[in-house]
């Protein structure tokens, strides 16, 4: 588990991360959404313990992370733009994390490379971007390492190969109970990919959610009551999030599970009614306007 | 699974990424040493032949033994690339061992390992050291074996080669170390080559500043109480070490122990630094937020006041008579604290407009600058009215400047037997103990020369003041509490009162002692220790030379040392010698003289100094001696030997003249002639050198020849050699400067066999001494 507790930390005077609590439960695909400039890079630079918060503190399985070794040899911290040592191949690379991560699986680190169709002896700088990312995944994959800190590398990547990374995602958490957290400025690249999500914006934390529960919790219903009696009866008696209104029809989104709010339903006159999907676009709309942002604004342009 | 991640494999993979840096050092030391090596040898190999024609197989062979051996010693030992190529290795190591602290994505990758920072520098340190010292003993080897092969190898230049790794060790470490800090503070390449560059110079910035200062601003400053040469500096240090390998072949500890504390103490902050350092930092201009405001305020201050002693420098500004060219300077100190603070910040937040902000900064760098040239202004601290109480001394140096200093014979030596210059040996064994006549010469001197110098410019003071003759002096005050001070005074040498105190501290023994080459203590141990040196001796007047047998020398000088107790200022002022002894000291320096870091003296295989001592007429032993000795000569020139004379006849005056009227014609006026009320000049500071007939269109010079018996006799009765009327430190009997006296001998006159034929050789007349027939003969008439 990574605790991320009361953390601070500014550039000079600017506060890139304002007193962030967020626990990042093991065995799950941790999403980090946010604007740019919202904190996310600072606050994964600092679990990965590249940068010391100014107050606050990080550990990974309860040992503060900061130049601990016992605590880094779980991490492995895959930067937005990744580095690789220059005019390297994979193979040099996997040398060197063979040095440096005690199980480092460089059989399966072959293996990736040839699923992925990437030549290890090519030369990385003559890789191309997404190719670059692939093999920072592989890297951070094959490293040992329980905790994959993933820096916006996941956009850009094409759907064929993001489906690739979460199956192999889904195959290391199985086996070694790995935790991806993947940072990034755009929800709709991460709602394939991740269990939990914590909205980031202006150095703090919206909210920090499990998807499943976001989706299961939040009910979008489409209704034309038969008179206004009953569509007072079914407002007051549900927990509603957001109310429009086009003519007689009522779009409302409701907090609560599915049975609870047909069971309301069940309970007054109807002349049209319908309970759809949400997207989790929708269902961050709807949570963050609830605290007073636009999140359409803030990370869906 | 086995642990891989051991500290070798560690070591070995930080070393692929510092390939090009092993490239660097492995093309230095392993490849470019050895041939450099191979080359020397062969090339002293080429002269064989011509080393053996000349002196034949036996000695060729040990001449070319020792001039291989010679060669070794240059290049293994303290020879100028091998110092150069660790300094550039060093730096090289340095930055690119740490330069991923530059890089937010190297940082992000490193430090995102699981590897702990300690470990990390660790490795990189050590890989930084290994890239070195491999190489440079394995070029060693090479070397030592090719120049082996070829006989060119023996103990010295083992001891020599192994002498120089251990010290080009820790002179690397110390630059090494030096780098790491400059990048360690910074997050910039430029930035750290900046700061690297300010380490180096630092030191000496700030030191020729205040040096420049108290010399502009101090009238009684003495250059000898502060040496420019920085004194924390490995470059310096290193300097010394190889300096004194070169003629002693031995390892200078004390310069030795500072550059490895130096070392250390460099390294332990670096690594401190590189603990503390936050990864934020890459990129930015400086590391740490709270050493932004303090270098800025460190450099801007003394780069203020070096540009400001700078123009002071180019518009004669001259504090001490009035604020001449005062305005510039000062508008030069705030320009360059304005410029230099916001040029700071400007690189600090990597934009110009920068300059503008932190203007506090600006603001207290002023005020610094403003106080510091304040106290040098106003002389705040009292410098120059300082002359400390008598009882407060333990003892005083007084040391004239070329004082009794003949012939080039200012040779001294310390007890070791090495060479030291008047200053150095009056430091070392001048310990005068009447504090109260010398503290009274200066507070006297010092009262006269402030009145002249408040009331005129310094330069002028000296020269317009009539019946003044001043000459200069250091005083080292060594105070009881352990402190020295130095000062640099005026004597006006002609004053009474001045007269009688120079007398008491010239004439006196410890002066004397501490003084004057021939009476110098030293100087028996030097003729006694004849394994080492070779001696000489003469009497003689600088053309007459009588050479005094080897085993007579010292009974001369003691007779010599004897006599001195009848000299004081006074009777050396009035009277001029009749003649001087020259002791020549020489030493064989076989072997040593490869030193590239030497003074030019240590080029030669054999060094040699001259000691020179005047004999006055009133030193009655010392004529005595060689008049039994059949030494003493009872003329200056000797009547039998002249052919002719020619006298040239300067005309100065009837110069002057002519230069004023000319300058009048053109408008100009001689600033110096210009005043009414002020004295024409003394000519006591060479005021001939503005006659120059090359560039002059007037020239009143007048030639008269003189070949008839009479007028001969008269000349030679009269004259001295050139050299021994030479202007003294006490401005005593003088040559009349205006006459030059060609003497010309006859073919089988001595003097033609020593010199050789048509030589003329010039002779002066003393003060006062030229005949008038001579003087009218060679009269300058429009």
């Amino acid at each position: 588990m990574i605790e991320i507790k009361d953390v601070t930390k500014s550039y000079d005077k600017i506060k890139a991360v304002d007193n962030v609590s967020v626990t990042i439960r093991e065995n799950t695909v941790f999403g980090l959404i946010g604007t740019n400039g919202a904190g996310k890079s600072t606050i994964l630079r600092m679990a990965a313990g590249v940068l010391r918060p100014d107050t606050g503190e990080i550990k990974i399985d309860g040992i503060p992370v900061f130049d601990n070794m016992e605590a880094k040899n779980n991490i492995y911290f895959i930067a937005d733009e990744p580095y690789f040592f220059a005019n390297s191949n994979a193979i040099d690379m996997q040398k060197y994390l063979s040095s440096v991560y005690r199980e480092f699986a460089a059989d399966d680190f072959y293996s990736y490379l040839v699923n992925f169709g990437l030549d290890k002896k090519r030369k990385i700088n003559t890789y191309s971007k997404g190719m670059k990312k692939q093999l920072a995944l592989i890297c951070g994959v094959c490293s040992g390492a329980r905790y994959l800190l993933c820096d916006e590398t996941f956009d850009g990547l094409d759907p064929v190969m993001r489906q690739g990374i979460k199956s192999i995602f889904a195959s290391e958490m199985e086996r070694r109970g790995m935790t991806p957290v993947v940072a990034s400025h755009n929800l709709r690249e991460l709602e394939d990919i991740c269990d939990h999500v914590g909205l980031l914006h202006r150095g703090g934390v919206l909210l920090s959610r499990d998807l499943e529960d976001m989706k299961c919790n939040i009910q979008k219903v489409q209704c034309v009551f038969k008179t206004t009696d009953d569509e007072a009866k079914a407002i007051s008696s549900l927990d509603i999030m957001k109310n429009e209104k086009r003519g007689s029809l009522n779009v409302l989104t409701v907090r609560g599970n599915k049975a609870e709010i047909l069971a309301v339903f069940a309970t007054v006159n109807t002349v049209f009614f319908e309970a759809l999907p949400l997207s989790l676009e929708e269902i961050f709309i709807s949570e963050t306007e609830v605290v007073g942002y636009d999140i359409k604004k803030l990370i869906l342009g | 699974m086995t642990s891989k991640n051991s500290f070798l494999a560690s070591i070995k993979e930080n070393n692929k990424r510092r390939l090009w840096v092993w490239m660097l050092s492995a093309l230095f030391f392993v490849l470019a040493i050895p041939v450099e090596i191979s080359i020397t040898i062969s090339r002293q190999m080429n002269s064989l032949k011509l080393l053996t024609d000349t002196y034949g197989a036996a000695f060729a062979g040990e001449a070319m033994r020792e001039r291989l051996i010679n060669s070794m010693c240059g290049q293994l030992g303290f020879s100028s690339p091998l110092p150069v190529l660790t300094t550039i290795i060093a730096v090289s190591a340095g930055i690119q061992g740490f330069s991923y602290l530059y890089s937010r994505k190297k940082i992000d990758f490193y430090m995102g390992m699981p590897v702990k920072r300690s470990k990390r520098f660790l490795i990189i340190w050590l890989n930084g050291i290994i890239l070195y010292v491999l190489p440079y003993f394995l070029g060693l080897l090479i070397s030592l074996l090719i120049a082996a092969g070829n006989g060119a190898v023996d103990g010295r230049v083992l001891f020599t080669a192994f002498a120089a790794l251990g010290v080009n060790i820790i002179y690397y470490l110390s630059v090494y170390h030096m780098a790491i800090l400059a990048l360690m503070l910074t997050g910039n390449l430029v930035i750290t080559g900046f700061g690297f560059f300010v380490f180096c110079f630092y030191e000496y910035m700030v030191r020729y500043m205040l040096q420049g200062y108290r010399s502009l601003f101090f009238k009684y400053f003495s250059y000898h109480s502060m040496d420019v040469a920085p004194k924390v500096s490995p470059f310096m240090w290193y300097t010394e070490i190889a300096d004194t390998f070169s003629y002693k072949n031995i390892i200078n500890i004390k310069y030795f122990a500072a550059l490895l504390v130096f070392a250390l103490v460099i390294g332990v902050i670096s690594y401190a630094c590189y603990l503390k350092r936050p990864a934020e930092a890459a990129g930015k201009a400086m590391t740490f937020q709270i050493t932004k405001p303090v270098i800025k305020i460190l450099l801007t201050v003394p780069m203020a006041l070096l540009i400001g002693g700078v123009i002071a420098d180019m518009v004669d500004y001259e504090p001490a008579t009035a604020l001449k060219g005062g305005g510039y300077v000062i508008f030069s100190l705030a320009l360059v604290v304005v410029i230099g603070s916001g040029l700071i910040q400007s690189i600090y937040e990597f934009d110009i407009k920068g300059m503008v902000h932190k203007k506090s900064h600006i603001v207290l760098s002023g005020v610094i600058t403003a106080l510091i040239f304040l106290v040098f202004r106003y002389d705040l601290f009292g410098y120059d009215a300082y002359v400390p109480k008598p009882e407060k001394i333990e003892s005083v140096a007084f040391i004239p400047s070329d004082y009794e200093t003949i012939y080039g014979g200012g040779a001294r030596f310390d007890e070791k037997g090495e060479y030291l210059s008047e200053e150095e040996y009056a430091k070392k064994y001048m310990h005068l103990t009447n504090a109260e006549d010398v503290c009274e010469l200066a507070s006297l001197s010092m009262e006269a020369y402030n009145f002249l110098s408040d009331t005129t410019s310094r330069a002028d003071a000296m020269v317009f003041a009539p019946g003044n003759k001043w000459s200069t002096a250091t005083l080292l005050y060594r105070l009881k509490n352990g402190r020295e001070v130095y000062r640099r005074i005026w004597v006006n040498v002609e004053n009474e009162q001045t007269a009688e105190l120079l007398d008491r501290i010239i004439g006196s023994d410890e002066f004397k002692r501490g003084y004057l080459p021939g009476a110098a203590e030293n100087l028996m141990g030097i003729l006694e220790n004849t394994d080492r040196y070779k001696v000489g001796a003469a009497y003689g007047n600088t053309v007459y030379w009588e050479e005094l047998a080897r085993e007579e020398i010292k009974e001369f000088i003691q007779v010599y040392q004897k006599d001195l107790a009848r000299a004081n200022f006074s009777n050396v002022k009035e009277n001029l010698p009749v003649g001087m002894g020259r002791i020549t000291i020489s030493e064989e320096i076989k072997g040593r003289g490869y030193g590239y870091f030497s003074g030019s003296e240590y080029a030669y295989s054999t060094r040699s100094w001259d000691v020179a001592m005047n004999v006055y007429p009133f030193y009655e032993d010392t004529i005595a001696w060689l008049k039994e000795h059949g030494y003493y000569m009872e003329f200056q020139l000797n009547r039998e030997d002249v052919e002719h004379i020619q006298i040239m006849n300067h005309n100065t005056e009837a110069y002057n003249e002519l230069m004023q009227k000319q300058s009048m014609e053109a408008g100009a006026v001689l600033p110096e002639l210009a005043g009414g009320d002020i004295a024409a000049p003394s000519y006591a500071y060479g005021y001939h050198s503005t006659l120059d007939y090359e560039e002059d269109t007037i020239d009143t010079r007048v030639y008269a020849d003189y070949t008839d018996e009479e007028a001969i006799d008269e000349i030679v009765a009269r004259v001295y050699p050139g050299d021994m009327v030479e202007g003294d430190w006490d401005f005593g009997v003088a040559g009349e400067t205006d006459y030059t006296v060609y003497i010309y001998f006859k073919a089988d006159s001595p003097i033609t066999r020593k010199y050789g034929s048509s030589m003329s050789i010039n002779y002066m007349f003393p003060e006062g001494q030229v005949p008038d027939f001579v003087k009218e003969d060679t009269l300058y008439k429009n």
